[in-house]
């Protein structure tokens, strides 16, 4: 019946895409600076980094989970990373695996725990979460690794496209296509969505949630030490409070763009487009309100206020709309 | 006074590309038992969800007690004295039974906190004109299943609801509990000056109980409050699904040979059973009969490897297997398992029918580095889908919108598409309309006749007579019985209850 309207306008991400277009309008003609070359590369810095936070948080989601360890597991794998290149010597590509193979190990151990305890993963992660910060500080004294090559430290600050974007939000981006298509096309993204989305039919099926789930948590700790070797590479060091406190500065982004992309909470859908979109959207306002110069403590507020409003749109949308495809 | 304490005149409803309801009436006599039938599909749900103020209709008006009425909420109607007992249990499981009655009304004392001593004595009350013996303070999750079902009765009583709406009271009870609700039901009636609408699949109970009958066809009457002395089982049929109902023929070629294909020997689990034994033959099927709370579902997840066997053995072509979980059983040893549960179990419901259908295939169909498309998957599942005549508007339709018949249609589909060697199916009818259900039964038989060897669940003892070659009887995780099927119906009920009660 409504057959003129296209599929694509009534999804979530159609809704953020006006938003975001909607946001740029407004703060390029309210605040100076907003276009400029310098804030459009600054801005995508950051938002290469929320998006990939937003991915790690998002495919634990997809459990019906959470990982409240993020940040912490994030900030750790960086703070490996360094000590490998600093302290080790180690070559820079070799010490990407390590510190990839090393968050996906921690990413392990929140998801082995989590299903053989029973324990939901919030409790679980917020535990890890503690375990791993401590741990990091207590090897590291709390100390930075400022010495890092200049190759690596030289990617973070390179510009591309006229000086406009940096090579980081390429990363992002690919990782979204990689992501997406192993949620669509592969058989085991298949499996991580239906195990998420009702575990006792997945089981019946033949299919081992307790591993899917697993795998999930893994993947997170993938995509966290990506984003904490990002960061490292953006800043030019890996610093132990560089995601703040306990990893804190990360999670309410983390939550915020899979919960506006149209993630459910509840899990079983999951949304890598919609995560990037939320996550553009994040950063933009963020920005947004730093050059209208509002203040540091009302930029929290309000992503504080857009999160719950996220959320209660997470509750309508469980109701209302489960119509659209499950991998978007 | 007018005769009906209910009138629905004309309703019609609507969603999006459906009719659900056309110009549907409704007629519910005071102090009646009125049975509302219909196959699945057919309006009986959302005729039900108008009458208690889930959904509004768009045409069409509501009478209650001679009054037009129109609820704008559940509340609205419970408040007007119409109260529904659903199939899933409204109650609080952690709470007593007292807090459950008392819920919306709790007495509180002086101090403005619960007077516990008031909810246990207002609460009696109920339960007393009910007959139960049940202590108030009872938690709820420590009754059986048929006295949660009675609690919930009471409670609907305590609301001071003269109109009782129950859809499939009798689904999870055992013979002698459904008696004993059907003489409360009657007494209820003469009793207490309240009306029941009585919603079930079951039509011996209708012919038992209900003293007028309306019957709903895609959203039609197509009859309006008929006495049911004025109707026989094939009448009723007829009526429901337009046609005579098909006698499922007994499967009297015996086809299966005397090789054992599955073996449980001596087998004690964790969950209670006890030196069960049974064995399965090529091309079988071997029929599981039990009430209730005999065991028979939790004794196929043991041997799935979901609860743990502690002693005993299996063995698959007199070989000893160890099966550790349901994806051990399906890629090792080809054994595929239909919930009885499609909602919880058996499906995704939020996920859409290729996938559904597509689940149990996925493993076997990936290519090099997991690559799996839409595609490949269609091209495998369809001709099950086809074969089943899964009514729905396309693959990418969420499996939650079809019909309770369509969605056990895809449950089925799935073990199909998988090509199992052996198939543990577990109710496979229940809530089923007629025609799919005698459609089911034929599949099941192919099934068999193509060579793959079934054990059977079922509570339904005519399906269970029909369908299977040999009958294993469980009680209280012990099997106590098995008897070859003649198909005959007497005999072989008789022999089953027997062994059951013995």
């Amino acid at each position: 019946m409504n057959n003129k309207i296209p599929n694509f306008v009534k999804t979530n991400q159609f809704g953020l895409l006006i938003l975001v277009i909607v946001f740029i309008c407004i703060f390029s003609f309210s605040t100076d600076g907003f276009t400029s070359r310098f804030n459009i590369y600054a801005l995508s810095r950051v938002v290469a980094l929320d998006i990939m936070i937003g991915l790690a948080m998002m495919v634990v989601i997809l459990t019906g989970g959470l990982n409240l360890s993020l940040g912490a597991l994030g900030v750790s794998a960086a703070m490996f990373g360094g000590w490998c290149m600093e302290s080790m010597g180690i070559p820079i590509s070799i010490t990407i695996i390590l510190v990839l193979a090393f968050g996906s190990f921690l990413g392990w151990i929140n998801g082995f725990v989590t299903v053989r305890t029973g324990v939901h993963s919030f409790i679980v992660t917020l535990a890890t979460m503690s375990i791993y910060f401590g741990f990091m500080t207590l090897l590291t004294e709390a100390e930075a690794f400022r010495k890092l090559p200049e190759a690596f430290t030289d990617f973070g600050s390179l510009k591309l496209f006229n000086k406009y974007i940096s090579p980081l939000l390429i990363i992002s981006v690919l990782t979204c296509f990689v992501l997406y298509y192993i949620f669509k096309y592969t058989d085991i993204g298949r499996k991580l969505i239906a195990a998420g989305a009702n575990p006792d039919a997945a089981e019946l099926s033949g299919i081992s949630v307790d591993r899917m789930f697993i795998y999930c948590h893994m993947l997170s700790g993938f995509l966290a030490a990506l984003a904490g070797i990002m960061l490292t590479a953006r800043i030019g060091a890996a610093i132990p409070s560089m995601a703040g406190h306990l990893g804190f500065d990360w999670l309410l982004p983390a939550f915020l763009a899979p919960v506006l992309g149209g993630t459910l909470l509840s899990g079983g859908k999951v949304t890598v487009f919609g995560t990037m979109l939320g996550a553009i959207l994040v950063t933009l306002i963020n920005n947004g309100l730093y050059l209208i110069d509002v203040g540091e403590f009302w930029v929290r507020f309000f992503l504080g206020i857009i999160l719950l409003g996220a959320v209660l749109l997470d509750r309508a949308r469980e109701y209302f709309t489960v119509k659209n495809s499950i991998v978007s | 006074m007018s005769d009906y304490i209910l009138e629905l005149n004309n309703i019609t409803k609507n969603f999006p590309g459906v009719k659900a309801l056309d110009n549907a009436n409704f007629k519910l006599k005071r102090k009646s038992i009125h049975a509302l039938l219909g196959e699945n599909g057919a309006g009986k749900s959302t005729l039900i969800k108008i009458i208690t103020g889930v959904y509004n209709q768009n045409e069409g008006k509501l009478f209650l007690n001679n009054q037009e009425k129109s609820f704008s909420s559940p509340n609205a109607a419970i408040n007007a004295g119409i109260s529904v007992v659903h199939q899933e249990r409204n109650l609080i499981r952690r709470f007593s039974v007292g807090e459950n009655l008392m819920l919306t009304n709790l007495p509180k004392n002086n101090l403005g906190l619960i007077d516990y001593n008031t909810v246990a004595k207002e609460s009696k009350k109920w339960l007393n004109i009910m007959e139960l013996d049940i202590d108030p303070n009872t938690i709820v999750s420590d009754l059986t299943v048929a006295k949660m079902q009675l609690c919930e009765i009471a409670k609907a009583l305590s609301l001071e609801s003269k109109i009782l709406l129950l859809d499939e009271p009798t689904s999870s009870l055992s013979p002698q509990d459904t008696k004993n609700l059907f003489a409360l039901l009657k007494r209820l009636v003469a009793e207490q000056d309240v009306s029941i609408v009585f919603v079930s699949h079951k039509l011996e109970e209708v012919f038992e109980i209900c003293d007028e009958v309306t019957v709903l066809r895609d959203g039609k009457n197509a009859c309006e409050s008929e006495q049911i002395t004025n109707l026989n089982r094939q009448k009723l049929v007829k009526l429901m699904i337009g046609r005579d109902e098909q006698i499922i023929k007994s499967k009297k070629d015996v086809n299966f040979t005397d090789e054992n294909l599955l073996n449980l020997q001596s087998i004690n689990t964790d969950l209670g059973h006890k030196n069960i034994n049974l064995n399965l033959k090529k091309g079988e099927i071997l029929g599981l009969y039990g009430l209730v709370g005999a065991g028979r579902t939790e004794l196929i997840k043991c041997v799935l490897g979901l609860d743990k066997i502690n002693s005993g053995q299996i063995l698959l072509n007199n070989k000893e297997i160890k099966i550790k979980s349901p994806k051990d059983a399906l890629e090792k040893y080809k054994i595929g398992y239909i919930s009885e549960d499609r909602k919880k179990e058996g499906l995704i419901l939020m996920h859409d029918v290729l996938s559904n259908a597509g689940i149990t295939v996925w493993s076997n169909l990936k290519k090099i580095l997991s690559f799996l498309n839409d595609s490949i998957v269609h091209n495998k599942v369809d001709p099950y889908v086809k074969q089943l005549e899964v009514k729905t508007p396309s693959y990418q339709q969420i499996v939650s919108n079809l019909s309770g018949g369509n969605q056990q249609k895809i449950s089925v589909a799935k073990w199909l598409a998988s090509g199992t060697d052996i198939l543990f199916i577990d109710e496979p009818t229940v809530g089923i309309d007629i025609k799919t259900k005698s459609y089911l039964h034929e599949l099941i038989i192919e099934l068999s006749l193509k060579g793959t060897s079934i054990i059977l669940i079922t509570s339904d003892m005519p399906e269970m007579i029909s369908l299977a070659d040999r009958i294993i009887t469980m009680k209280d995780f012990k099997v106590v019985g098995e008897t070859i099927n003649n198909h005959n119906y007497e005999e072989m009920s008789s022999s089953i209850m027997g062994n059951i009660h013995e």
